[in-house]
């Protein structure tokens, strides 16, 4: 009977062992590969990627791969503008009432930790039972016309956001495989989150404005330089009231020689020495904020032409005497003739001229049609080619483009080139992605967590392993064995599971040494009472064995929900500690209590042997 | 080697002596909280964080005072492991780029001669911050409900359960005070962070396992001895059980303090809390837990004569 249960014993461990073997090769390979191809000079390293990519690219997918605050790289969650969206669903129809109860609803859903659609239908209906939210939304697809009801218009709009959930995903991934990371992670979190791990990832800021670019491209006309001159004019005059009654309050003597000097509030930080009778003004870049503080004002927006709006050039267009660098202030007509949805193909070029990077777009062929009615009819005025509210460009029309070609200048470099490129290629978001958590480790510090996290493993082990022999003799020495089996099949376990090594992983693991031969101490604590009570050595194991169970049993019960309560809260590298503290549990109770027992079963099978407890 | 092998020490006479020292660390640390305040990482309160790695030694209060005034606020400093690592945290509002970059070149301006390098980064969003924060209690208070039913099943007594989560409240609010009242003295981050709350879990784990194993040995000797006093019996098992209590605490805190000591700077907070949480796991289940369960059974069994 005896040998029976230890022959299964054994065949478990050997499978087991086989199963982490068989887990961890691809790991071990790896290792080595790596070392190999760091010993080779470089022309031969070249050579040997090239013929073994496969290979290697096999090998490094099924090994154990080390987490970003291991190996370096960013780690960020995005959310989609839920708000942003459901305000563009109502395109035109939405008015100050729509825009109020969706500010509302965000604030509500913000401070509660609720769902927003569910907070914005139930402000909406709060604030008139009867209102009809189809008076906003239509749609010709999902079939919400003027009689849908608030219900059937609650469904569409839902669907609206998991459908551009799903596509702001798909584009975030194409953007970033365009932008070539090895191993890229882009999952959904929630309702509208998306968490994405770039691994070797070292140039955030790049990584940043690619991740939330809406790449929002427009084609917009200019309004009427005449009429823009007049609102112009008006403007500042409307300031030099101001200025001088500002004046007047300081001192009243003055106010005439104040207004002359240029007291202007605005003029003081606006520029209106210009080079192009369609800027309205420049002014330097800190200047820049003030500036539109002062044209928000609704009696400035007043004056101006109502098909106008002001936005400011993307990149400086000279710099002042003093270093600073100056920005043009360029009206542009609020409508908007065409948007980048119809870019086909987009490519970097540079400049024959200035050698400098732009971007040259080709558009579909009712794009084409369009482009050649807009130019046809504007040439010799400029068309705005607007990118995310920032004019890149806004060259004069020459001749009627009849081929659908255009291109955006005036960017910083080929760099701003290429991510324009791969943003106008992976598509426009549907909505706004906002950063709400962004976490990026460097290289080096990754390395000294790996270094940090091998010598904390080394040393726990070594201080652990003596104390145990120290003080059960054999029968630590055992639980000692048991223990780097332990930690192999630690390893293994996360091998299989596809899990990642974290800096707190390898926490848990350190952990688990102190924790994991808890098992251990409670049987051989056992056996010496039982040897104490005047058992013979067999019998006081086997009841040392038997009677210790329940609290073992008991005892890793409890840590492990614990430890499942851990991972069901925790994010990233969090996560990787509590699995690594389940499977070292799951593994030390197989360790501590099967292999020790097999191991101690074998050197006690004669009547004369002994083991040593301590 | 055998230490305590057949121990008689009279845990429950000691109580006396325990819950004035229980008493006052447990009141202490409210106080602190409440008076101090808890000190939240960006993790529960939003903002970002920088590790900045330069080449030579820097001065923390130099630092300080130069990048006061372009981030409209004195931001909080540490020291990350080397005089030349420094962690900056701060709430200055605006894109982590734009920000990122004003205390770059701030520092260079400081230091002219002396590279420096970003070597980590962490933005927490108000409002994500405001989820972490949720998650955590949530957590926390999951976690000592599932305990409080798994023990009240396996042991049949809602004392045992009582006595359990007591010694949990128990740990988990001391290690809050201590971290509260050393921030302003240790040079390693102590903030309540998320790597902490995964330190409380572990330590309620932790400490539940030492009090589950002693609560199993209390069912199997109140079997054995049935004439015996309940207060007895568990003394009793406290005894036979301090031998393993002692053993597992030294591994473990051996490991928790190699941990605190060669773990790197990224795990110090949270190695710091293990190594707490031991101590106190082991104490709160030599006292706490099994005080409090004779303390109930007392009176519930007064209540029922």
């Amino acid at each position: 009977m005896k040998k029976q249960n230890n022959g299964f014993k054994i065949g478990m461990i050997v499978i087991f062992l086989g199963l982490t073997i068989m887990y961890l090769f691809p790991t071990i390979q790896w290792t080595l590969e790596q070392r190999h191809i760091e010993d080779m000079p470089e022309a031969e390293q070249v050579q040997y990627l090239d013929e073994n990519r496969e290979r290697l690219q096999s090998l490094q997918e099924n090994s154990l791969s080390l987490g970003l605050d291991l190996q370096g790289g960013m780690y960020v969650t995005l959310e989609v503008g839920v708000d942003q969206l459901v305000l563009e669903l109502a395109g035109d129809f939405a008015d100050e009432t729509l825009r109020d109860v969706i500010d509302v609803a965000q604030q509500r859903s913000i401070d509660e930790g609720t769902d927003f659609i569910t907070e914005f239908i139930a402000e909406f209906e709060g604030r008139d039972a009867n209102a009809m939210l189809s008076r906003y939304y239509r749609s010709d697809t999902e079939n919400i016309t003027r009689r849908s009801t608030n219900e059937e218009v609650e469904e569409f709009l839902r669907g609206q956001v998991s459908s551009a959930v799903e596509r702001a995903m798909e584009i975030v991934r194409s953007r970033v495989d365009r932008y070539g990371v090895t191993e890229p992670s882009i999952l959904q979190q929630g309702n509208s989150r998306l968490v994405v791990e770039l691994p070797g990832v070292d140039d955030e800021e790049r990584v940043r404005n690619l991740l939330r670019g809406t790449a929002r491209l427009e084609f917009r006309l200019t309004p009427n330089a005449e009429d823009m001159n007049n609102a112009k004019r008006q403007i500042i005059n409307y300031f030099s009231n101001e200025g001088s009654t500002q004046a007047d309050s300081v001192a009243a003597d003055d106010s005439l020689a104040n207004q002359q000097s240029g007291e202007n509030p605005l003029t003081q930080v606006l520029g209106t020495q210009v080079r192009s009778e369609y800027v309205f003004g420049v002014a330097a870049g800190p200047d820049t904020a003030r500036v539109n503080d002062l044209l928000e004002r609704e009696e400035v927006q007043n004056i101006l032409p109502r098909n106008a709006e002001l936005m400011w050039g993307a990149q400086p267009y000279a710099t002042s005497n003093n270093g600073l660098e100056l920005f043009e202030l360029i009206p542009v007509r609020t409508q908007i003739e065409m948007t980048g949805d119809v870019i086909s193909e987009a490519s970097v070029e540079f400049d024959p001229n200035t050698n400098e990077a732009q971007v040259s777009m080709t558009m579909d062929s009712e794009g084409a049609r369009r482009w050649a009615r807009i130019t046809g009819a504007n040439i010799g005025r400029p068309v705005a080619i607007v990118l995310d509210g920032y004019v890149y460009s806004y060259p004069n029309v020459i001749t009627k483009i009849n081929n659908g070609r255009s291109s955006i200048t005036g960017l910083s470099g080929l760099q701003e080139a290429e991510d324009l490129v791969n943003i106008l290629l992976s598509g426009a978001l549907p909505a706004p992605l906002d950063i709400i958590e962004e976490r990026t480790v460097g290289a080096s510090l990754g390395e000294e967590s790996i270094q940090a996290g091998f010598y904390s493993v080394l040393f726990g082990l070594i201080a652990v392993a003596i104390f145990m022999i120290a003080y059960y003799h054999a029968g630590g020495g055992i639980a000692d064995l048991a223990l780097i089996l332990n930690i192999i099949f630690i390893l293994g376990i996360l091998a299989a599971f596809n899990a990642t090594l974290t800096l707190p992983g390898i926490a848990g693991i350190v952990l688990t040494i102190g924790m994991a031969v808890d098992a251990n101490v409670l049987i051989f604590d056992r056996i010496r009472e039982e040897l104490r009570a005047g058992k013979t050595l067999r019998a006081a194991i086997d009841n040392g064995y038997s009677n210790a169970m329940s609290a073992i049993v008991d005892a890793n019960v409890t840590t492990f929900f614990v430890a499942v309560i851990l991972f069901s809260f925790g994010v990233g590298p969090i996560k990787g500690f509590a699995i690594t503290l389940m499977a070292g549990i799951a593994s030390s109770l197989f360790s501590a209590i099967v292999i020790t027992r097999v191991v101690v079963d074998y050197l006690t099978r004669d009547k004369t042997s002994t083991v040593s407890f301590g | 080697m055998k230490w305590f092998e057949s121990p008689t020490f009279d845990f429950i006479k000691g109580q006396k002596i325990m819950y004035i020292v229980s008493g006052i660390l447990f009141v202490g640390s409210i106080i602190a909280v409440l008076t101090m305040g808890l000190n939240y990482g960006i993790d529960f309160r939003g903002g970002k964080e920088f590790v900045f790695d330069f080449e030579n030694d820097v001065e923390v209060t130099e630092i300080r005072s130069a990048l006061t005034e372009p981030l409209g606020a004195t931001p909080e400093l540490k020291l990350f492991g080397s005089p030349s690592e420094i962690l900056v945290r701060t709430d200055a509002e605006g894109d982590i780029t734009v920000v990122q970059n004003l205390i770059v070149s701030n520092l260079q301006e400081l230091y002219p001669d002396n590279p420096v390098r970003v070597i980590k980064t962490d933005l927490v969003g108000p409002r994500f911050a405001e989820d972490l924060k949720l998650a955590a209690v949530n957590s926390i208070l999951f976690a000592v409900a599932v305990v409080f039913i798994y023990i009240l099943i396996r042991f049949k007594g809602w004392y045992f359960s009582a006595g359990a989560v007591a010694a949990l409240i128990h740990d988990v609010v001391i290690v809050l005070g201590i971290f509260t009242i050393i921030e302003p003295l240790v040079n390693f981050n102590v903030t309540i962070d998320q790597a902490l709350i995964a330190a409380f879990l572990t330590i309620v784990g932790y400490s539940l396992n030492d009090t589950v194993v002693v609560f199993d040995r209390i069912r199997e000797n109140s079997l054995i001895y049935k004439t015996m006093e309940f207060k007895d019996m568990i003394n009793k098992s406290l005894n036979d059980t301090l031998s393993r209590t002692v053993i597992t605490s030294l591994t473990t805190l051996f490991v928790v303090t190699v941990l605190f000591i060669f773990g790197g700077e990224v795990l110090k907070g949270f190695a710091f809390a293990l190594v707490v949480g031991v101590i106190l796991g082991t104490y709160s289940s030599l006292f706490v837990a099994s005080s409090i369960v004779v303390e109930l059974e007392k009176r519930a069994s007064q209540a029922k004569s």
